[in-house]
């Protein structure tokens, strides 16, 4: 059992790392564009922003196991299969994506406006301003958000590993629930806790450090 | 050195300037003044391109703003700081990054970088703190790096944005005293925006009054406070107001002369009783100007009247009395 465990737990954990990786970098370039052209941005564009914003509500109004099963052929397209780890990760990028994106939006909306006016008074460019102020200004909170999209995708990767993913999730269905393997379901969650505490931890760490 | 020309700017359907025109000479340092929501920032960030004016024209060294394309507004910001009410210092930078920072942007070498911040730092006072965070700072030493971070690019104007409104009465003293400083050691043009009297009489040479977006007033600042037009009144609205009985009459003393004999030889000579109802004396830049308040009887209102006149002295009855 405790080798099956370390397994589910190996393929979790790289799950959750490649699609949070994927989708904090994709999250971040259409916050950064939503930014810029919303109604108090640098560079206001309505038709941009309303397009990226219904984008990004639209993916989000999908219920996670829906959107996976939805997306099966894109997922075989790109992955060459639509069973397994790696295959299960374009689901989650494609999932977390907008999620990211909605909350880094949040958080780089949040920085102080008069601190971008200061640089535009100085006579700053509008990339310098997003790249050399907002961003490093929005960065404790880009953190603590990187956290939160981390912790969220390590439920869905349960989801998806329960369809034919691997990972935790899978294991405690498989043995714990079809089984009757109490022991390894109460194992599954046990380590599915540690691992969410060990992703706010260490984004707290960070955070506290940055500030 | 900035021409401003009938400048008007709406919000939506909301009028925040309306026909404003002044002009501010090379050296000055020029209030702008006004009640919160008159239009002042407003008028401030027309002058730097930071907001956009809808009608009139705003010459800064001779150039039209709106006509500027936005490299060349970059370059117009860079010949005119700005500080704010709330400083914007980056809070993850520390003092002396904050300083360095428009020297950054406008790629500066790394030396000359160190060389001027370490400059500036000495100019505001904060040596000892170059490496602070600047959260650990109080709200004057916050102003002190806004203000190097101001200058850092050398520019001729400083646009001053409520910059002492944060602050208690004996730091914004200390803040006015440095710009006043910097305004004499580097010639440089002081623009202050500012709802504090005591800002505009400690430093200001010119006020311009701002009320709903309309000029009410504008002239010296010696001149103004000592013949308020109403629209100061307004605004200073001090608290001897009260009239108990009879005429308040408010009298101006322009230099440090010993007018009080004046008033006690008007007693004898007229042969009135008055009551003193208030006075001060206030600091106006360098020189310091006095105010008394007295109470006269309505009849003998007339001859008072007379003998202030005689006397050359500056004088108002705060009160209506036609």
């Amino acid at each position: 059992m405790w080798h099956e465990l370390a397994a589910a737990l190996q393929e979790t954990l790289y799950m959750v790392t490649v699609s949070t990786v994927f989708s904090v970098l994709s999250g971040f370039a259409l916050a950064v564009v939503m930014v810029l052209t919303c109604a108090r941005g640098l560079r206001p564009n309505a038709a941009v922003y309303a397009t990226l914003d219904l984008l990004v509500n639209l993916l989000r109004s999908f219920p996670f196991i829906i959107l996976m099963i939805a997306i099966i052929p894109l997922t075989r397209f790109v992955a060459g299969t639509s069973i397994g780890s790696t295959a299960s990760i374009v689901p989650l990028t494609i999932a977390a994506t907008p999620f990211a994106a909605r909350i880094m939006e949040g958080s780089l909306m949040e920085v102080d406006a008069g601190v971008v006016e200061a640089a535009r008074s100085f006579g700053a460019r509008d990339l310098r301003i997003v790249f050399g102020v907002m961003v490093p200004e929005a960065m404790p909170s880009i953190v603590l958000n990187i956290a939160v999209v981390a912790i969220n995708l390590l439920g869905c990767s349960a989801m998806a590993g329960a369809v034919g993913g691997g990972g935790l999730g899978d294991l405690a269905v498989k043995y714990g629930y079809n089984r009757f393997q109490t022991d390894v379901m109460a194992y599954s969650v046990l380590a599915l806790v540690a691992v969410v505490q060990v992703i706010q931890g260490v984004g707290t760490a960070i955070y506290r450090r940055m500030r | 050195m900035i021409e401003a020309d009938g400048i008007s700017k709406r919000f939506g359907e909301q009028e925040v300037l309306r026909d404003v025109s002044f002009s501010v000479g090379p050296g000055d340092i020029f209030g702008i003044v006004g009640c919160s929501g008159a239009g002042k920032s407003t008028l401030l960030r027309c002058l730097n391109g930071l907001e956009a004016y809808d009608g009139g024209s705003v010459r800064v060294m001779g150039r039209e703003v709106a006509s500027m394309t936005e490299r060349e507004l970059r370059a117009l910001r860079r010949e005119m700081g700005m500080i704010f009410q709330n400083f914007n210092l980056m809070e993850r930078k520390n003092v002396e990054e904050n300083i360095a920072w428009p020297l950054e942007v406008w790629k500066t070498p790394r030396n000359e970088i160190v060389r001027r911040v370490g400059d500036l730092l000495d100019l505001v006072g904060l040596a000892e703190k170059r490496t602070e965070k600047i959260r650990n700072l109080s709200g004057g030493q916050k102003q002190r790096v806004g203000i190097a971070r101001a200058l850092a690019l050398n520019p001729k104007i400083l646009l001053c944005d409520e910059a002492t409104s944060a602050l208690d009465p004996k730091t914004t003293l200390s803040i006015l005293e440095l710009l006043r400083d910097i305004n004499r050691r580097f010639t440089v043009t002081v623009l202050l925006v500012t709802h504090q009297m005591e800002a505009v009489k400690t430093a200001c040479h010119r006020v311009l009054l701002l009320d709903q977006g309309r000029v009410t007033g504008s002239g010296r600042t010696e001149d103004l406070f000592l013949a308020p037009p109403a629209s100061l009144k307004k605004l200073v609205r001090d608290e001897y107001a009260v009239v108990p009985t009879g005429i308040n009459i408010r009298l101006m003393f322009p230099r440090e002369i010993a007018r009080e004999s004046i008033i006690t030889g008007m007693a004898r000579e007229l042969g009135i009783d008055f009551s003193v109802i208030g006075g001060r004396l206030e600091r106006y830049r360098d020189d310091i100007l006095g105010f008394l308040i007295i109470n006269v009887r309505r009849e003998d209102f007339d001859r008072v009247q007379r003998y202030l006149g005689e006397h050359r002295l500056f004088w108002e009855a705060p009160d209506d009395v036609a």
